[in-house]
């Protein structure tokens, strides 16, 4: 619109700014630093009236464990949740924004979002960034047609299938899932067998690891369940390294002390329509 | 956008200090079918007149009370059309704050936003001031609140107020009948009442609408349960 | 070399019972081994009961640093009211994650108490803005690796100020004896509803 003269507004969509100065640093010979991987396993089945999500709890950088407890269950509507795997902030970020939009579509049809048109917004949205983002999804929900699973790869590809698996642990869980997934199993033996299939990752593969979260997803109903499993308990600490106090060197002590000074309650009254503007 | 000959802006002072632009839209408000907002002191109730033209009208095909986020409802008297693009406008503002704080937007913020945008309106080239008044109700932290929005820009807070067709009337009726203390029921009580001050014919739950928010959020009553609220009205 | 490392230094918070402290060293070096200062201090105040460190890249930090005050102030100005430590980290998370592509070179770390419950909280992140918030302590800085030892060795839950300040303090002491380019000096912020406590650390100069 032309002649904006009265509201500033925060650009949009991604800032390029820094992008020259850390090509040249790299081009100088510094290494770019890192994000965080989820590493991850994270499974997905599909039965007859329901759908099982389940993941690890492991976010590592590099080779260091950076979160033992992080949640790779992600919200996305009431009647529907996506796993992540990949680069943590990209599946987050991803989700989150997905989740959105989901919202405003919902509020605009006034219908409860079909799983389909989550997995069209997800891969839209990822084939734009060419596999730059790097987010590995298993998206399930429950919508008007019944249970549905599907698989988004990074590049912006989906498989719908009845059941599957991402993340560096897909091998681990995939032996799992082909061995023992049926079409009618009960709601009882599907988290087990989903459980079976995270814990396969969490054992074998070493970017996945911490407990096994659940969600299961059937008409009305969604069951949250973090942690369902506590696959591998923490040992109790035997000793206990307290130091007495003093025993650090403090060269400087301030204590600022914060004190409420004056609280006002401000109350606001109506006033009469101002019709002259 | 358009030619730059044509991109000034249409809102001009008159000689005597006057944007009449602003002045027309208002006209164009009060025109409009008329809406209620009142604050009781579990909830607010949002309601309005939405009375088809002619008997070959599908009811109910076109919704006035919006909700904007699950806290949040809005309604307007004036324009159809200029009401749905600033729901939509509204509504994405609603997500973006969610989107950078993870909160919900506090009610008096997204006024605060809505009525930008409408000012934006009254200084820009090539465009026309919103021919629409809002209400926009919200419950924040255990509080109900209730806010209009002026196609000027200009907002106000309200215990219970009207806009459109008759609401001079209508504000007088709700000065009399207003208690602080009321609950949402008395309070859906009261805006069916100050509906029907001025209500030309038969008052159906095929030609009113009722929204409610509180604690659990904001939703749109559905026609059943408005004619049970109808069934007590003398 | 990392450009992660190429100035130095560390940032520790941890959880206590009804308060919160962060720490950090005081190093700023070019070029990894070469110091240049003793008084970086990488830890700022962002409100009476809100910390955050920023690690990394020490240009980044300033920068970082001014652009969170100046989306901080703003938020309070139109709100009229103060940010909760939650609200903060959604913040920092969209401003780095907006630059998905060409991030800061900063992994922050955030401690503070809830505004109006004085609920301790910490939480992390990495350069790009992916938020993690644990139970206990979070670490960040070349010192990192060595932190986490030192802290999941020492960490116990539900201290008081006193018992937490001489854990955070050997932790981030003795996690920086073993990281050449952090150390020289640390400071210690202990924060409580009533009061912040600020000690600087007698440490190695080496």
């Amino acid at each position: 619109m032309a002649g904006v003269y009265a509201v500033e507004r925060p650009p949009s969509g991604f800032n390029f700014e820094n992008c020259r100065r850390n090509k040249s640093l790299i081009e100088m010979g510094f290494q770019p630093p890192r994000a965080q991987k989820t590493g991850t396993t994270i499974v997905g089945a599909l039965f007859k009236d329901f759908v099982v999500l389940g993941a690890d709890t492991r976010a590592t950088s590099d080779s260091i464990v950076a979160d033992k407890n992080c949640d790779k269950i992600h919200y996305l509507a009431k009647n529907m949740y996506c796993c992540g795997a990949g680069t943590a902030a990209d599946t987050v970020m991803t989700t989150d924004m997905i989740r959105s939009q989901l919202e405003l579509h919902r509020m605009m049809t006034k219908r409860q979002p079909r799983v389909v048109t989550a997995n069209r917004m997800l891969k839209q949205l990822l084939f734009r960034y060419h596999g730059q983002i790097g987010a590995a999804l298993v998206l399930g929900g429950f919508d008007v047609d019944g249970p549905h699973l599907y698989t988004v790869a990074p590049h912006g590809s989906t498989d719908k299938s009845p059941y599957t698996t991402m993340g560096s642990g897909s091998l681990a869980a995939m032996s799992v899932l082909e061995q023992r997934w049926r079409p009618n199993l009960t709601e009882d033996e599907a988290k087990q067998l989903v459980r079976d299939a995270v814990a396969g990752g969490v054992f074998n593969d070493l970017g996945s690891g911490s407990h096994v979260d659940l969600c299961v997803i059937k008409k009305d109903k969604v069951d949250y369940m973090r942690p369902y499993d506590i696959a591998n308990v923490k040992g109790v600490k035997q000793g206990k390294y307290v130091y007495p106090r003093g025993t650090t060197g403090v060269l400087t002590t301030r204590v600022i002390p914060l004190v409420v000074e004056s609280e006002e309650v401000k109350k606001v009254s109506g006033e009469a329509m101002d019709t002259s503007a | 956008m358009g030619s730059e000959r044509y991109s000034f802006s249409l809102t001009t002072f008159s000689p005597s200090g006057k944007l009449v632009q602003i002045e027309y839209a208002l006209a164009a408000v009060a025109a409009g079918a008329p809406s209620i907002g009142i604050k009781a002191q579990n909830g607010i109730v949002l309601a309005t007149e939405n009375k088809s033209k002619s008997i070959l009208y599908e009811e109910h095909s076109i919704r006035k009370i919006e909700m904007v986020e699950e806290h949040i409802g809005m309604v307007y008297s004036g324009m159809g059309p200029d009401y749905r693009l600033l729901v939509k406008r509204a509504r994405k503002l609603a997500q973006q704050y969610k989107l950078v704080y993870g909160e919900r937007i506090p009610t008096p913020q997204l006024v605060q936003k809505v009525a930008m945008v409408m000012q934006e309106y009254t200084q820009s080239g090539g465009v026309r001031p919103f021919g629409v008044s809002l209400l926009i109700c919200g419950w924040d932290e255990g509080k109900p609140t209730l806010f209009q929005c002026d196609p000027s820009g200009a907002y106000f807070a309200w215990k219970a107020t009207a806009m459109g067709k008759n609401y001079i009337n209508g504000k007088t009726f709700l000065e009399k009948r207003y208690i602080e203390t009321q609950d949402i029921e008395d309070a859906v009580h009261t805006a069916i009442l100050t509906l029907k001050e001025g209500f030309e014919g038969q008052m159906t739950s095929d030609n009113i609408e009722v929204g409610i928010c509180d604690e659990t959020g904001f939703r749109v009553l559905d026609p059943a349960s408005v004619k049970d609220y109808l069934a007590n009205i003398p | 070399m990392s450009i992660m490392s190429y100035n130095g230094g560390g940032v520790v918070a941890m959880k206590g019972k009804n308060c919160v402290a962060i720490a950090c060293d005081l190093r700023l070096g070019v070029s990894q081994y070469n110091t240049i200062a003793t008084d970086f201090e990488k830890v700022f105040q962002f409100g009476p009961h809100l910390f955050c460190g920023l690690p990394g890249l020490a240009t980044d930090t300033l920068t970082v640093k001014d652009k969170l005050r100046f989306r901080l102030n703003m938020y309070e100005l139109k709100e009229d009211r103060k940010m909760s430590p939650q609200v903060f980290t959604s913040m920092l998370s969209n401003l780095l994650y907006e630059r998905r592509f060409g991030p800061y070179f900063i992994e922050p770390v955030i401690a503070g108490l809830d505004p109006k419950t004085g609920e301790p909280y910490v939480a992390s992140m990495d350069l790009i803005g992916c938020p993690e918030k644990p139970e206990d302590f979070v670490v960040s800085g070349t010192c990192g690796p060595q932190l986490y030892g030192m802290c999941e060795a020492l960490y116990e839950p539900d201290q008081g100020p006193e018992d937490l300040f001489e854990t955070i303090s050997q932790a981030l002491v003795n996690a920086c004896d073993r990281d050449a380019i952090s150390g020289w000096g640390g400071v210690v912020y202990i924060i409580e509803k009533d009061k912040i406590t600020r000690k600087t650390l007698k440490t190695r100069m080496d």
